[in-house]
């Protein structure tokens, strides 16, 4: 059973096809990818789930019917965009959007409390937005987004701007929703963030999804002929081995595809009669990264 | 339309309006701010600068001269400014001489000016003052009343008129007006009515432009701050504008209450007698009727200025998209205010049946004279119409605009979004 089915939506604004006939499947209780460069079509793509733009055709299926306003009041959602409003006191904006969701009274107010204490905000609740930092402003803005117990969580670049500490406490919140079995969807460019948090993707670029389903599949699919190393010493003389394919660096990482699977032995033995201080050697696997740029940087090299 | 959703923006907005210190600051500074206005205005146009002036009175001959100085030392002296005469006689073909004389005198400003009266005067009234300014009319209208009676004097003097008769001719005719209405007895009209309906007008102006520019202020910076995102997370693009349009609606409606309070007390108790003149033909009717169309009028007014809030998305911008708002409540603003001469004027009677200036003229109309219930039914129906399209127009517009940022859009592509499928 799928929670959501996204059937062949398409936007378009005036000549330019923002969303072009987009299909994937979100399965319950997990943590889905929506990855993509900027400018892909992601936020399209998630207000259009969310109700927020109509689509030019195609729906979305949640649990065997169309999306409506009913959906509004099941899902958190963090925009991309972030902004509250300015003037109002921390704790009285977390009620004014947790009471938009139908969710009101004493249950509510002691949530949000337990929520600020837990992001260091406790001492802020009577502040006003304006009065907090950016990443503060963050913080809140996450609060609401899960402050009324949602089942959907559409997260948009959830991570952009937060410093570690808070990065690491938003990844606990999103794996303990994850664990409560609630749906997930979150949108990045941040391929690293994705691998560790997804279970299924779909990527998109140029409006168009090139790549979905459940990413050990993917990994499995694309890992073959590659080998992901991370050694000390110089590799370049790999560049002239009659089996390897191709090499691509990474910055601390390389990214090697054989010509055959069985050429993987034969390169470790390369490396270690070159003298090369080999730290990680691993065959048959790919970073999504290495899958991202391999599909969506063959027209276009800025990712 | 109404919903658990739109009740909590309305909730929302009341808290922030209604109950709010600024609220309490406005409803007390915009009445001050209007009569400061009033007061400025007069105090302005009757403002003479309070300089001393330093008048030579010269008249070709001297019984002439001899009255008029008689005349002007006894015009009682006011508080702004003091003039100080010299007179003297002087001819025709002396004029020119005179005035090479102090030709420098007057260039330095120690003679404010020399006004010359010539014999002939006392044929055609004509009369020359040579000034480096000579357009002070604040002192030559200290002046021409009384040169003015001393010609009217010294005319009719030899026409052998008694008193009583030039004083009948000088008198002005005095019209008292009564209003004939279809209920009540005939009743002398007072001037408390054209006040009135002056407030009115007045009232229904600065507000609609305070509260029109309060809203789109807010719907930019809900736009600016994007904060509009989220909500659309919760609600629809209508609820929110339904929202936040009918919350500010309530909050300004209770304002005009508070400022039509003292009219309500005074038309419905007999604590306050006011003089004959500025008896009110006043009834609850009539304040009801205001209210309501004053409701109308926020609603379609406050429609257009969240939709023009909702195109920019920072203020500099949006003035240039308010002006023809602007513009659909200062033309029957002026219309409201030249009516009061003649309320029953064309284009009174027109504009208080046309779509949005209805709103403006209309109240002040019926408050000078009746209006047949048909006509203010019509009326009314009219204004709900326009507000209505106003409404479905604005819904269009808004939902998009909200959600578009960056570039200052043209209005070729804002008639677009009307076809977009959002």
């Amino acid at each position: 059973m799928y929670a959501l089915e996204v059937k062949n939506l398409s936007k378009y604004f005036n000549d330019i096809k923002a969303v072009d006939d987009a299909s994937f499947t979100v399965p319950e209780g997990s943590v889905f990818g929506l990855i993509g460069r900027n400018g892909a079509g992601k936020t399209t793509t998630i207000r259009m789930m969310m109700n927020i733009y109509l689509p030019d055709s195609g729906e979305v299926i949640l649990r065997g019917t169309k999306i409506g306003q009913e959906f509004k009041d099941k899902v958190g959602y963090l925009p991309e965009e972030r902004g509250l409003y300015k003037k109002m006191k921390v704790m009285d904006c977390l009620l004014f959007l947790a009471e938009l969701k139908g969710k009101t009274g004493k249950q509510v107010e002691r949530k949000a409390a337990e929520y600020l204490k837990r992001f260091d905000l406790a001492e802020r609740k009577n502040s006003k937005l304006e009065d907090l930092s950016k990443g503060n402003q963050q913080k809140v803005q996450f609060i609401a987004s899960v402050l009324h117990d949602p089942e959907f969580l559409i997260f948009d670049e959830p991570f952009s701007g937060l410093d570690p500490i808070n990065t690491d406490l938003l990844k606990d919140i999103i794996l303990e929703k994850k664990n409560e079995r609630k749906v997930i969807i979150l949108s990045t460019h941040l391929m690293d963030f994705a691998e560790k948090l997804c279970d299924h993707i779909a990527m998109i670029d140029h409006g168009r999804i090139i790549l979905k389903g459940s990413l050990s599949e993917i990994k499995t699919q694309f890992a073959q002929r590659n080998v992901v190393l991370e050694a000390e010493g110089d590799i370049s003389f790999l560049n002239n081995s009659d089996f390897v394919e191709k090499v691509e660096s990474y910055g601390n990482s390389f990214g090697i595809t054989v010509k055959d699977t069985s050429h993987a032995q034969e390169l470790l033995k390369l490396l270690v009669q070159n003298n090369i201080k080999v730290n990680k050697f691993a065959a048959n696997e790919i970073s999504l990264h290495e899958i991202f740029v391999t599909l969506a940087g063959k027209d276009n090299d800025n990712v | 339309m109404f919903n658990r959703r739109t009740i909590s923006i309305i909730k929302r907005e009341l808290k922030v309006r209604l109950f709010s210190r600024t609220f309490i600051i406005m409803t007390l500074l915009i009445p001050l701010f209007m009569f400061g206005i009033l007061a400025l205005q007069t105090y302005l146009i009757h403002y003479s600068g309070g300089e001393n002036a330093f008048l030579i009175v010269a008249a070709e001959s001297q019984s002439v001269l001899d009255n008029v100085q008689t005349e002007l030392l006894n015009t009682p002296k006011d508080s702004d400014g003091n003039i100080e005469f010299m007179f003297e006689q002087l001819s025709n073909e002396k004029l020119d001489m005179r005035l090479a004389n102090v030709r420098n005198e007057i260039l330095e400003e120690k003679i404010t000016g020399l006004i010359f009266i010539p014999d002939q005067a006392l044929e055609n009234k004509k009369a020359e003052y040579f000034s480096k300014n000579p357009n002070n009319n604040v002192l030559l209208n200290k002046l021409r009343p009384s040169i003015n009676k001393v010609l009217n004097d010294m005319y009719f003097a030899g026409k052998k008129l008694s008193r009583e008769e030039l004083d009948y001719a000088k008198n002005n005719v005095d019209v008292t007006g009564f209003r004939v209405s279809a209920d009540k007895e005939i009743q002398e009209e007072g001037v408390g009515n054209t006040v009135l309906s002056f407030l009115f007008t007045f009232l229904l102006y600065m507000s609609l432009l305070f509260t029109g520019q309060m809203t789109m202020s807010s719907v930019i910076e809900e736009k600016s701050s994007r904060i509009v995102e989220v909500l659309l997370s919760s609600v629809s693009s209508r609820e929110l504008m339904t929202g936040k349009i009918i919350g500010t609606s309530i909050t300004s409606l209770a304002q005009m209450a508070i400022w039509l309070s003292p009219l309500i007390v005074l038309i419905s108790t007999t604590w306050f007698a006011l003089p004959p003149e500025f008896t009110l033909k006043l009834s609850m009717w009539h304040l009801i009727f205001f209210l309501l169309n004053y409701f109308i009028a926020l609603i379609t007014f406050l429609g257009l200025f969240a939709t023009v809030g909702s195109i920019f998305d920072n203020p500099q911008d949006a003035q240039s998209g308010i002006w023809p708002i602007m513009m659909l409540i200062i033309i029957p603003f002026f219309i409201a205010i030249g009516m009061q001469t003649n309320p029953e004027n064309q284009i009174a009677r027109i504009a208080s049946f046309v779509p949005f200036a209805s709103l403006i003229v209309m109240p002040a109309r019926i408050t000078l004279v009746d209006i047949p219930l048909i006509q203010l039914v019509l009326s009314i129906i009219i204004n709900i119409a326009t507000m209505i399209f106003v409404f479905i127009i604005a819904g269009k517009i808004y939902r998009v605009g909200i959600l578009i940022t960056g570039k200052k859009p043209k209005w070729s592509e804002v008639v677009k979004w009307f076809k977009y499928n959002y």
